[in-house]
């Protein structure tokens, strides 16, 4: 192999796909990446075997051929280096880049022993969708992901398609956001539904380096393909059961209030400085249903208090919240007001939107 | 030879001729699955080592098998999804406890697979004469699934205790059998709920696969389903596949079978080819008994007296039993306390209080003569014959627990009888209701009726 390409290029391509490499004592191959010349493009692909990113970029090839060396090593070099122009040339498993001033022989291993980055089986189907608008639900949701070894199941994104929409959720069992999108955003020819649960690592990946306006996404019964001209990302599914989320979500409620949603923000921020290890604030109604209180207290600091007007449907309440969790769902919204409903201390709290009810998001109360 | 057998030794032949390090990433939890037609099928964990052991050991494997079993030919590879380790891990990590008082979903504590909430077992279920039959019926299935009552039919009225013995089985049997019999637990509403989606997402035949999987199926309250016509035919469907592979279903209502009244026949008459088993309204022993097990169950004690005073005034069901026993609990734990039997008897009565309604003594004396079909007049008549002095008793005893009369009024509501007759009456009746099951319902129907106008 023998290539000309510039350092830009080059140092793009490595940000890409280095995340999926790996540490594996029984694979130490893991931690390289393999370039690889393909169809007059340079391909650059790392993986961890639960994912694999691909990444095609361009350069002049003189001679094909393809080589896998350390990714810290190579992106070192990469990163620091100061010419344009880089020449790499591949002989016996060793790697020579060469600049203007600089000179390295990086020793590589055969791409022969590279894992073989495994093909979705149904590539006819397939859905596309404007990233931008993808990214920005995937971000509505993600925050609500937390890993967790107790239950594989939820520690990934539900990906629920419903032929005329889908539904994107996650939840760490404490709080869960649900993203609706609806057909007007995407295409497909999908010919039926399908639940999948996707590793949350996979999609940091996909939301970090996805860099073009479309994205195509395709899927097996094991694992899910995201891709565009340049770009794939191939990662397995979580198995297992997503836990029937829509039964948690409140159908009556006992009472509603609407608020300004900067003001409760900042309402949250402000009173969360006298909060505890628990991170405990309080929200409760005030003076005939005609003002919200947001209260904490602690006994080394002292007490605080923030009021905000609103018109409260429904009974008088008292609940405490995790105030970091509170304020991670109200960052998720856009519009202005915002609609906040209790069902008392020991059922989820829904917050939703006054104008748009494509995104809510479920809080659980702290134990009064 | 058994494919596991095959395979482990197959394996080890395997192992000398890749490295160490390969065997370990690519062929760790992989499985013979079966041999047909000299094709042998081999799961593997992930699709990374499907294709690495495809493309690079697919030689090294298929001359491995042929050496000790000649009649394969070919090699084919599947990914296998690893339900059981996760399964493993998650019983391993469930110990762990949920940081603080953050709650969390409450709905989610059920195993996502089983649909079973551990909360409910068969040791927690007390078994007194009113649920005695449907427990058995219970071991019964436990001992031979899906052979010996099958399907087993249970039905009872709100808070008797058809959940708790029904996912109490369910979780025994996948205790039990360790895993290896699938059991699904549905509400019907979740089952309908999953048809119409299915139907939505052109998803049907999924729903039909996944239910057919499975060994036991235990669906809940099957009268929501009655008159929903498409769901009652996947059900029938489903139920019919499962049955004729002796696969165990159980069914609660709170009505028998012939009570479903637009039930297809169809359904109603498989239902009826089981076992059907009823939960009675519990007897006062039964109540008593409940109560002692909750009490230890929450590590809390009360008197004696007390806890004969709600099992006697609290009657109904199992779920307000534990409700007035919660609010006693609270009273005492809140005021520091030891409770006293007049402050539990008002709790009580605040608790089972039916929403007040102007009631009046006619309507009582109405409501008596209306369930015996007898005339008001004939109920008080100076006549003593039998079957119009039970009423009339029973009358008593209503006016008296309903409407607090005193008993001089209610010997004058009833054909100007003395007060005597009326205190007889009413205390014959307080002490027999304990005993007599049959009596205690029928009077209980007849307050229903008269709260209900």
């Amino acid at each position: 192999m023998k290539l000309i390409i510039l350092q830009s290029n080059l140092k793009n391509g490595l940000e890409t796909v280095g995340r999926a490499t790996a540490d594996n004592n029984n694979l130490p191959i893991l931690k390289n990446i393999l370039i690889k010349t393909y169809n007059n493009k340079i391909k650059l692909s790392a993986t961890n075997l639960e994912l694999a990113v691909t990444n095609l970029i361009s350069g002049k090839i003189i001679e094909e051929g393809g080589i896998t060396v350390p990714f810290s090593v190579l992106s070192g070099i990469v990163n620091n280096c100061d010419s344009d122009k880089i020449n790499l040339e591949v002989k016996n498993n060793v790697l020579n880049f060469k600049t203007d001033n600089y000179e390295a022989n990086i020793q590589g291993l055969d791409e022969e022993d590279f894992p073989i980055i495994p093909k979705i089986e149904n590539d006819k189907n397939f859905l596309s969708i404007n990233f931008d608008i993808f990214k920005e639900a995937l971000l509505k949701v993600l925050p609500a992901i937390q890993i967790s070894d107790i239950r594989p199941e939820i520690s990934g994104l539900l990906f629920d398609f419903q032929l005329t929409n889908f539904k994107l959720v996650g939840t760490d069992s404490f709080r869960l956001a649900e993203k609706t999108i609806l057909e007007k955003d995407f295409k497909t020819n999908f010919p039926r539904g399908f639940k999948s649960i996707i590793p949350l690592k996979t999609i940091q990946e996909v939301v970090r380096v996805v860099n073009k306006e479309d994205l195509n996404i395709y899927i097996d019964p094991n694992q899910i393909l995201f891709k565009n001209d340049e770009l794939e990302i191939i990662s397995r599914l979580i198995d297992g059961y997503y836990p029937d989320y829509e039964a948690i979500i409140p159908k009556e409620l006992d009472s509603e209030c609407s608020l300004n949603r900067e003001l409760f923000s900042n309402a949250v921020k402000l009173v969360s400085n006298f909060t505890g290890k628990v991170n405990d604030i309080k929200i409760r109604t005030k003076e005939g249903k005609k003002t919200v209180e947001i209260y904490s207290a602690n006994q080394y600091f002292g007490e605080n208090n923030y009021l905000i007007p609103t018109k409260i449907k429904g009974d008088d309440f008292e609940i405490s919240y995790n105030w970091r969790y509170l304020l991670e769902g109200l960052k998720n919204f856009n519009s202005e007001e915002l609609i906040f409903s209790v069902n008392g201390d020991a059922k989820p709290t829904l917050i939703k939107s006054a104008g748009d009810s494509s995104y809510f998001y479920l809080l659980m109360p702290i134990k009064s | 030879m058994d494919p596991n057998q095959l395979w482990q030794s197959a394996l080890s032949e395997i192992e000398l001729q890749v490295s160490k390090p390969n065997f370990v990433t690519w062929l760790k939890n992989s499985r013979l699955i079966e041999r047909q037609d000299g094709v042998a099928l081999v799961s593997l964990p992930n699709n990374f080592a499907k294709e690495w052991v495809e493309n690079k050991y697919n030689k090294i494997i298929l001359a491995a098998i042929r050496n000790l079993d000649e009649t394969t030919k070919k090699i084919e590879f599947v990914v296998e999804s690893q339900q059981n380790s996760l399964t493993k891990l998650r019983s391993r990590a469930q110990v762990k406890k949920v940081f603080l008082d953050q709650q969390s979903f409450s709905e989610w504590r059920v195993d996502p697979q089983t649909n079973l909430n551990p909360r409910y077992s068969l040791s927690s279920f007390v078994v007194g004469s009113s649920n005695e039959l449907a427990y058995a019926a219970a071991q019964g299935v436990i001992k031979d699934v899906g052979k010996k009552y099958n399907p087993l039919f249970i039905y009872g009225g709100v808070g008797l205790g058809k959940t708790h013995l029904m996912q109490g089985l369910g979780n025994e049997i996948k205790n039990l059998y360790d895993n290896k019999i699938k059991v699904k637990y549905v509400s019907s509403e979740a089952f309908t709920s999953e048809v119409v989606a299915g139907m939505r997402n052109k998803r049907m035949e999924d729903i039909k696969e996944k239910y057919r999987l499975i060994d036991v199926l235990i669906i809940d309250d099957i009268q929501f389903i009655e008159g929903k016509e498409k769901t009652e035919e996947e059900f029938f469907h489903t139920f019919n596949a499962l049955y004729e592979n002796n696969k165990q279903i159980i069914i609660s209502s709170d009505r028998p079978p012939h009570f479903l009244p637009t039930l297809q026949e169809r359904l109603r008459s498989r239902f009826e080819g089981g076992m059907i088993s009823k939960l009675d309204q519990p007897d006062f022993e039964l109540r008593m008994a409940v109560l002692k097990t909750k009490l230890q169950d929450k590590e809390s004690s009360l008197p004696d007296n007390i806890i004969s005073l709600i099992a006697t005034k609290v009657q109904k069901n199992f779920r307000e039993l534990e409700g007035v026993l919660n609010r006693i609990l609270f009273y005492q734990n809140t005021k520091n306390t030891d409770i006293t039997l007049k402050s539990a008897e008002e709790i009580i009565n605040e608790a089972t209080q039916q929403p007040i309604k102007n009631i009046n003594p006619n309507q009582v004396i109405k409501g008596v003569a209306d369930h015996f079909e007898i005339s008001i007049a004939d109920l008080i008549s100076p006549s003593r014959k039998k079957n119009l002095v039970e009423p009339r008793q029973i009358a008593i005893y209503l006016l008296r627990d309903i409407l607090d009369l005193s008993y001089p009024s209610i010997g004058e509501k009833l054909g100007n009888r003395d007060h005597t007759t009326a205190i007889y009456a009413f205390s014959k009746l307080s002490k027999e209701i304990i005993k007599n099951q049959v009596l205690n319902h029928q009077i209980l129907t007849i307050k229903d009726k008269i709260l209900k106008v």
